[in-house]
């Protein structure tokens, strides 16, 4: 064969190739223009019997013609293949707006939500959190934290005290009651350890409260308590104003002004500046010294200051919830929007 | 408490009467404003006149024809009243004028036919112009000593000075002495460094001296008792200008002596009480506790059982005034009395507050009581009383007051250091300024180097110890200007029981179930409801003395009744499946084991499932699931457990301890919440769920692929699933990674009250790949085994 016949039998054998519609086609094609019995595997064999001058030049010619054609089939083949995987895929296709199966998920209460966030603020400064009983002695509710025994706070109408359920007497400080705040853990955190103290206090508390949209008979506190050698009023202020920035944002802003309360002196209030206006949020204030004597501190060797937050004030403050009782009424249409 | 900036300004030079500037100020000295209100007229258009005729009316009965001068011309009026002649001088409203501008309806005053005469404009009553709830008759100006005939045509609003603004302060408890417009004066005057303009009552007396006779029976009750007559009183309304304030504070006026009784208690902060000189027997008062069962008929006219502890003022018949609280019926002063004994007295604040709670009579006089009243201002009330009594009723007080002050209340002395100050408040304001501070606010000072001997006036009782006094400083310093510290503690992480709580809720939310807070109360009828026998353990209950509701009158002991009263809302609102879960403290009466003084009062978890698809296994494959987040390994023993269904029903383990139940909700329970279908319950102690064990460590896995098999055993249906599961897996040998249970099938060959169960075993060897022929003697040990303790038979062969 000389090179002119080849360059033509290479120029059919390649239209053939491409013109292969489907795998089957192309087989057959490949057989055709590369098999046994094809043009050029037939010229392969006769090499040997070509002129020694000419046996090299055609031999070459003849597998590189051999390579060419191979790597078109393979081409086409690949070709082919995309093809009939895309009808497939494309006989596949669905609609993705379907339902899908809803992975479940269900969500936290706001409160416990709340609660974590705050004492994850005050951990990240090294607060640690502990918990006291909801039961609670008067001794720890008002004696230990400075309240006088006639203080109206004591009365049945702000605290729910219960009745003898055992053959022990309970009366004074040995009454038992629901507290009325978290802070009696203050007194029995300091009994059990001593200085310093970091301490956060997150907590169910109960009064005499009938419901309405700001008062329930249930609520929940988180109280704060920091004592060591060297606390100062500034410490008290920046550590509050902390907590406000980290939780309300960074852009928040906090006012102290002075209150009173009977187990801090000096006393404050902390207002934030949220939504375009001063809310009181919490009150605080450095620990009274009646306070250290009743759980065995010495006022004169240590300082600290203690504070107090409602729970539901401060998650009806940050979501914009106006009503205390959505907490607590357990509907699924409320509680499925916490986050 | 109300206070009208006008008023203040009777004891300061006030720099500003901008209301927000002074809340302001009074926010940062501890005093809380409330609000801000405007006391302006709610008129437009009225203005002085006078009456220059009245005359019957041609046609009509009740009502008079008059002609009034407005200061610019003589207009025709007709009116229906008759408490004044030609002459007065009185509000006329012309027409065109608007009376209750501060209403949503004004009216528009205009000129209009009655009884065919044209009466333009009106002649107004004080409950007309909103200046009180007098309409016998109109105002009567000159009468009030609110203006003259100078003032025709001016303004009424302007002439008789109406227009003020008032802020409304609340008073912590420990500031008795802030409970008056001279007391927050006081303050304002040492926050701007200015003097007070203090009173200094005069007035004419007769010659006579008081001749009462006082005498105090318990020191404590009352410290001290300050009275004086005042005779010759006119009973009559008191001058405009006082009722002005009394309105702009919302009190309302009464007469002349009860007005300045209510004038003295707001200018000074101490309560007075006057009594009709002539109703007191035998001119003879005595201050004692009440006896039990003394009564006493309050001047609301209610008869009160008294109580062994109350103070009260009496005299040779009995109790006259409930001392601090309320005044006696029979003694009140009325229309008719022409002699008053004014009292300034001082009580013991927790009686007062005792007896002011008790009855429910909490007024003015009790808040300032319970705050406590300085004794040593009773001779200036009283002496500020009589003199307004005097000035408006016409009435001559006697030469003196008779007062009883057996121990009088002295300054007392508290020692103040610098570090005192220093180690609360750091290193400003320095020692110098502090005490500076306390001179503005009148303390007395001895000052020796690096202390001070401070000396306190008696109106501060709230301030005894040098906290006390560091406070006064930080007050007046202002909080703004201390500097804020970050405070750094030193122990930030949580306990590992409080990280596996947090754990346990995220396992449950991610599974899909929402957590509720429920109440901590729960009544007798939702332990019923639970079907739990008398002797249930959760039946031990403690209850609230003093509860809301009955149906909250227990202390919970399980968290079930919260959530199914959930779940039971949640489906009458249309909910079709719910899944709720609350962790919470519940209460028994035992005592806690680390402080026996308190009864233990443990965390619980409790979940409540229902709708479509939902069983028992819903809540045991929850069970499981919180096992796996703990890391324990809890077991559910199948039982009879009160409440639940007594086929579907468990007691889950966890080592050799019972932590909780799990299963089915009776039928009769799910109906008594008022739902029907199956409701899966659970309930445990969350302590041993989250208590802190040893910390796990990783095993290690084997790079060698697994061998798989199954077998199935016939057994009887006494066998228990989880029985099957633990032979098999004493039996398999070190090699077992794992076996499950994968077919339940009845029926067919199986005879009757049998089943076959079938399961699957994964073994893996860490050195080796298992080949079937190492796997079949491990097989048929198995199948030995079961045969052996359980009576299967297995199926087919190995």
């Amino acid at each position: 064969m000389d090179l002119e016949r080849l360059a033509g039998v290479i120029r059919d054998a390649r239209a053939r190739i491409e013109a292969a519609s489907d795998l089957d086609e192309l087989s057959d094609a490949e057989s055709e223009t590369l098999g046994r019995r094809s043009e050029i595997a037939v010229a392969r064999s006769g090499i040997g019997r070509l002129a020694p001058d000419r046996r090299r030049d055609v031999g070459r010619a003849i597998n590189e013609a051999v390579g060419t054609l191979t790597a078109a089939v393979e081409d086409r083949r690949s070709a082919l293949q995309a093809e009939a995987e895309n009808v497939l895929l494309e006989q596949d296709r669905i609609d993705l707006t379907l339902p899908y199966g809803r992975p479940a998920r269900g969500t936290h209460h706001l409160l416990t939500r709340t609660m974590e966030d705050v004492c994850d603020v005050f951990r990240a400064i090294g607060y640690e959190v502990a918990e006291g009983p909801e039961l609670e002695l008067a001794w720890y509710n008002f004696d230990a934290l400075n309240t006088p025994p006639t203080h109206p706070s004591r009365f049945e109408s702000d605290t729910m005290y219960v009745e003898p359920f055992d053959d022990r007497e309970r009366s004074g400080p040995d009454e038992l009651l629901l507290r009325t705040q978290t802070s009696p853990m203050q007194a029995r955190f300091m009994e059990k350890n001593p200085p310093p103290v970091y301490v956060v206090v997150p907590g169910r508390v109960f009064r005499t409260d009938t419901w309405d949209a700001t008062h329930s008979p249930v609520f929940h506190q988180i109280e704060g308590l920091a004592v060591d050698s060297d606390i100062t009023f500034g410490d008290l202020k920046g550590t509050l104003a902390y907590f406000a920035r980290e939780f309300f944002g960074v852009s928040a802003r906090t006012r102290f002004v002075p209150h009173f309360f009977p187990f801090t002196e000096p006393s404050a209030e902390m207002l934030v500046w949220f939504n375009d206006e001063w809310l009181e949020m919490l009150g605080c204030g450095m620990v009274d010294p009646n306070v250290f004597e009743a759980v065995g501190y010495d006022p004169a060797e240590v300082t600290g200051f203690a504070f107090g937050m409602g729970v539901e004030r401060l998650a009806m403050v940050r979501h914009g919830i106006t009503d205390i009782r959505h907490f607590y009424d357990s509907d699924l249409r409320v509680l499925g929007q916490f986050r | 408490m109300k206070v009208p900036i006008g008023w203040l300004a009777d004891f300061i030079d006030l720099p500003t009467r901008d209301p927000y500037e002074l809340e302001r100020i009074l926010v940062s000295l501890g005093h809380e404003v409330e609000g801000i209100e405007e006391f302006g007229p709610s008129f437009e258009g009225v203005v002085v006149g006078r009456v220059e005729e009245a005359r019957p009316h041609p046609d009509a009965d009740r009502i008079r024809f008059c002609r009034v001068d407005d200061g610019t011309a003589t207009r025709d009026v007709v009116c229906g009243a008759w408490n004044f002649e030609a002459g007065a001088v009185i509000a006329y409203a012309r027409a065109g004028s608007r009376l209750g501008t501060d209403t949503d309806q004004p009216l528009e005053v205009g000129s209009r036919k009655i009884r065919g005469i044209v009466s333009h404009g009106m002649i107004a009553s004080a409950r007309e112009l909103g200046l009180g709830d007098d309409h016998d008759g109109i105002m009567v100006l000159n009468d009030l000593g609110a203006a003259t005939d100078d003032d025709l045509g001016r303004p009424l609003e302007e002439v008789i000075g109406l227009g003020d603004v008032v802020l409304d302060v609340s008073i912590t408890t420990n500031r008795g002495d802030c409970m008056g417009i001279r007391g927050l004066a006081r303050e304002l005057a040492a926050y701007w460094q200015i003097p007070l303009r203090d009173i200094s009552p005069s007035f004419p007396t007769g010659p006579e001296n008081s001749a009462f006779e006082v005498s105090i029976r318990d020191v404590e009750a009352c410290p001290r008792f300050v009275a004086h007559q005042v005779d010759g009183v006119r009973i009559g309304p008191s001058p405009l200008w006082m009722q002005l304030r009394l309105l702009a504070i919302g009190q309302r006026p009464i007469s002349n002596v009860v007005d300045v009784s209510n004038y003295v208690m707001w200018e000074l902060g101490h309560p007075i009480h006057t009594f009709d000189a002539d109703t007191i027997s035998g001119r003879q008062v005595i201050i004692r506790r009440a006896e039990e069962g003394e009564k006493l008929e309050t001047l609301d006219g209610v008869v009160r059982p008294l109580a062994a502890g109350d103070i009260v003022v009496t005299d040779p018949s009995g109790p006259i005034a409930l001392a601090g609280v309320m005044g006696g019926a029979s003694t009140e002063v009325c229309e008719t009395t022409t002699s008053v004994l004014v009292e300034a007295a001082n009580w013991h604040p927790p009686s007062i507050l005792a007896t002011s709670w008790r009855l429910g009579l909490r007024s003015e006089a009790s808040a300032r009581f319970e705050r406590g009243v300085d004794p040593n201002l009773s001779a200036l009330a009283t002496a500020r009383t009589v003199e307004l009594v005097a000035l408006t009723s016409g009435g001559m007080p006697r030469s003196r007051a008779v007062d009883c002050y057996p121990i009088p209340r002295r300054p007392w002395t508290v020692d103040l250091k610098a570090r005192d100050v220093s180690r609360l408040l750091g290193p400003n304001p320095p020692f110098g300024e502090a005490l500076s501070l306390l001179e503005r606010l009148g303390f007395g000072l001895d000052r020796d180097g690096r202390s001070a001997h401070v000396d306190v006036p008696t109106h501060r009782a709230d301030v005894t110890r040098p906290a006390d006094l560091v406070e006064e400083v930080a007050r007046l310093h202002g909080y703004d200007r201390f500097p804020d510290l970050v405070r750094h503690g030193t122990r930030g992480g949580l306990t590992p029981e409080q990280l596996a709580v947090r754990r346990l809720r995220e396992a449950l939310v991610g599974a899909g179930l929402t957590e509720a807070q429920t109440l901590s109360f729960i009544g007798q009828d939702d332990l019923d409801a639970l079907g739990l026998p008398p002797q249930d353990p959760r039946r031990v209950t403690i209850r609230v003395k003093n509860p809301l509701r009955e149906e909250e009158a227990i202390l919970r002991t399980t968290l079930l009744p919260g959530l199914m009263g959930a779940m039971s809302r949640n489906v009458a609102r249309g909910l079709k499946s719910v899944r709720l879960f609350e962790t919470g403290r519940v209460f028994t009466a035992g005592d806690d084991p680390e402080d026996p003084r308190i009864p233990f009062q443990p965390f619980h978890l409790a979940m409540v499932l229902s709708g479509p698809g939902v069983d028992v296994f819903a809540a045991t494959g929850l069970v499981d699931l919180l096992a796996r987040v703990a890391g324990r390994r809890l077991e559910i023993r199948q039982d009879s457990v009160a409440g639940l269904h007594p086929g579907r029903g468990a007691v889950v383990t966890c080592g050799a301890a019972d932590i909780g139940t799990v299963g089915e909700l009776h039928p009769a329970a799910v109906r008594k919440f008022g739902l029907e279908g199956r409701v899966a319950v659970a309930e445990m102690g969350l302590g041993p769920l989250v208590s802190a064990g040893p910390s796990w460590v990783l095993e290690d896995v084997s790079a060698y692929p697994p061998m798989v098999f199954d077998l199935a055993f016939v057994l009887a249906d006494t066998v228990p699933a989880a029985r099957l599961l633990e032979v098999v897996q004493e039996s398999a040998g070190a090699h077992l990674e794992s076996v499950e249970l994968f077919d339940e099938f009845r029926g067919g060959s199986i005879p009757a009250a049998h089943r076959s169960l079938a399961v699957r075993l994964t073994l893996r060897a860490m050195d080796h790949t298992i080949s079937d022929e190492e796997a079949a003697p491990i097989g048929r040990g198995i199948a030995a085994a079961v045969a052996d303790r359980l009576g299967g038979v297995l199926r087919g062969s190995i």
